[in-house]
């Protein structure tokens, strides 16, 4: 693919000073395509904003090869901040210096030797994308943080960059903002061909918006969403384990397993039925009581139900045995899957044992 | 004391202390930089040093340059002793651990994301330490008025490195000294009130000027 911005090839990264064992983030392949919106997908730790700096150019990888179009940014001083000038990232809770929206807004202009009248007129039409017109003089101490997280969109979209690297671009957001700004980024990707890569926890959000999806799970790269991804520190009895993601909710697999456990089940795995007279009926292992909080279609055939207890499960069925297993939204319902369904996708060793 | 004698004393004072106060803040500031972006071996010894060197008496000061400047210690040669470079030197040693260490605690409450923020927008790691220093501008400015506000108000070393020597070395302090011993009361407080009447037109310039302008 000659076309590719960013390629990532075993590409590893361990936070620097931390003793094993300790969070890495470790990548075999991947190339990011010119003007392509890229979700990362994952729960809390996964990797999401460490592969964000990496993008950004603002951690350097312990080990294998990160390629920005074509070339290696880190081979000298110079490349890289070429490379960053190319790569903006807004963090989470961005960071505005002390000043003004407008001061925020030119300096990275400034840094880019953009004329005084330019910089104007990019912090006017920045401002006006982030529906924050008129606001260049006010001080940024006064700003809430929806108002200072799209400030920092804007200083990064004034500076026209090939790559915008945003993370959890709506955290700060409410829900109607959170839409228009999640217009915005769509905008950004498919008519400005500006390449986005975003973060979210949010699935449906990241199906919205990308071209492409990148699910991650303790700092790997997984082949699912990070619906029914559990994780906790397992315990055995010597043929099969299990966890506890909530006291008293236990999640039991297949094989021996001792360390801190993500596993994750197939939504398709999951048998639901109503509570009452369900046909699987409550005790044993995997059964959990819930109630439905939503229901989706997936496609015309498959029903995509969320039950809410303990745990917070998604379960599959094909759409014309909803009434015949009794399921509606609010209704209380009855999970069950095998231990045989539960796959696990991640295992290091608990914290406090040494490394294997 | 004729007046000539007294503003003498008083600019004597500013000056040496004043360049004292620039040549520590050239050094410990940069020093500071790079201790509070940094973690490495050995760091926690450097900061307990340089709190313990901030406690020193200035008459150990005094007495360590005087060691090495008098005639017959290994900087004698350079005739220093008993000279306004003697003072500033001494003041110098005096003062650049307190601005070591308000420069530090100043940059470490700089918000760590300011040096990533400024790197992702384009700076150079040059521009980014510039960012840093800026965004803690204030702080940094207390620490240089307060290096400033030692020295100029110490006397052991400016008594013992300048020697007190009358329109040469002989600033504030050391005058308040003479004037007290020789019995002569209210000059000595004429000159203490000069010496407040200095550090509280630093402060004015702290509060005013340099806060409004922080707060945005």
């Amino acid at each position: 693919m000659s076309d590719a911005v960013y390629r990532l090839e075993n590409v590893a990264y361990r936070h620097p000073g931390r003793p094993e064992p300790s969070f890495r983030l470790a990548i075999d392949a991947l190339a990011v395509r010119g003007g392509e919106v890229l979700a990362l997908v994952g729960p809390n730790g996964a990797g999401k904003t460490t592969l964000l700096s990496l993008f950004g150019f603002l951690v350097r990888p312990a080990a294998g090869r990160l390629e920005f179009f074509g070339g290696d940014p880190w081979a000298d001083g110079d490349r890289v901040v070429a490379a960053r000038r190319e790569a903006v990232l807004v963090t989470h809770h961005p960071y505005l210096f002390k000043g003004s929206v407008a001061d925020n807004i030119a300096f990275g202009l400034k840094l880019r030797k953009v004329p005084g009248d330019e910089t104007g007129r990019r912090t006017r039409e920045a401002l006006a994308l982030v529906e924050l017109d008129g606001w260049e003089r006010r001080p940024v101490a006064r700003l809430s943080a929806g108002e200072a997280q799209r400030v920092a969109l804007a200083r990064a979209l004034a500076l026209r960059p090939k790559v915008l690297l945003l993370d959890e671009p709506t955290a700060n957001l409410d829900a109607a903002l959170g839409m228009r700004m999640e217009a915005l980024l769509r905008e950004i990707g498919s008519d400005r061909g500006t390449t986005v890569v975003f973060s979210t926890h949010n699935f449906s959000q990241a199906s919205r918006l990308a071209d492409e999806i990148l699910y991650l799970s303790e700092g790997r790269r997984v082949e699912f969403s990070h619906e029914n991804l559990f994780s906790g520190r397992a315990e055995t009895d010597g043929k099969k384990s299990w966890i506890e993601p909530r006291p008293g909710a236990r999640i039991v697999f297949a094989g021996v397993r001792r360390g801190h456990v993500t596993c994750v089940i197939d939504p398709a795995a999951i048998r639901i039925a109503a509570a009452a007279g369900g046909p699987d009926g409550p005790g044993g292992a995997n059964v959990f009581h819930g109630r439905v909080t939503r229901m989706e279609t997936t496609d015309a055939a498959t029903a995509l139900v969320r039950v809410s207890g303990d745990l917070v499960f998604r379960a599959a069925l094909p759409v014309q045995e909803l009434e015949a297993r009794g399921v509606s939204l609010s209704k209380e319902v009855l999970l069950r899957f095998e231990p045989e369904a539960v796959e696990v996708v991640g295992e290091r060793p608990a914290d406090g044992a040494k490394p294997a | 004391m004729i007046f000539r004698e007294l503003a003498l004393a008083v600019w004597i004072s500013l000056k040496t202390s004043g360049l004292a106060a620039l040549v520590a803040s050239a050094l410990a500031v940069p020093a500071a930089l790079f201790l509070a972006g940094r973690e490495f071996r050995g760091k926690r010894l450097i900061l307990v040093i340089n709190q313990t060197w901030m406690a020193a008496p200035t008459v150990v000061i005094g007495l360590l340059f005087y060691s090495l400047l008098s005639r017959s210690g290994p900087l004698g040669r350079f005739g220093l002793l008993y000279s306004q470079t003697a003072m500033t030197v001494g003041q110098i040693f005096l003062i650049l651990p307190l601005i070591v260490g308000f420069s530090y605690t100043a940059l470490r409450q700089v918000d760590r994301r300011a040096r990533p923020t400024a790197l992702t927008l384009g700076a150079t790691p040059g521009q980014a330490s510039r960012v840093v220093l800026r965004e803690a501008r204030f702080a940094l400015l207390v620490a240089v008025l307060a290096g400033f506000a030692r020295a100029v108000s110490e006397v052991g070393i400016a008594m013992m490195l300048g020697g007190n020597i009358r329109n040469v070395t002989r600033n504030i302090t050391t005058s308040i000294a003479l004037e007290t011993a020789k019995g002569e009361f209210r000059n000595g407080v004429v000159l203490g009130v000069i010496l407040l009447v200095i550090t509280l037109g630093i402060n004015i310039l702290v509060q005013t000027g340099f806060r409004g302008r922080d707060r945005d």
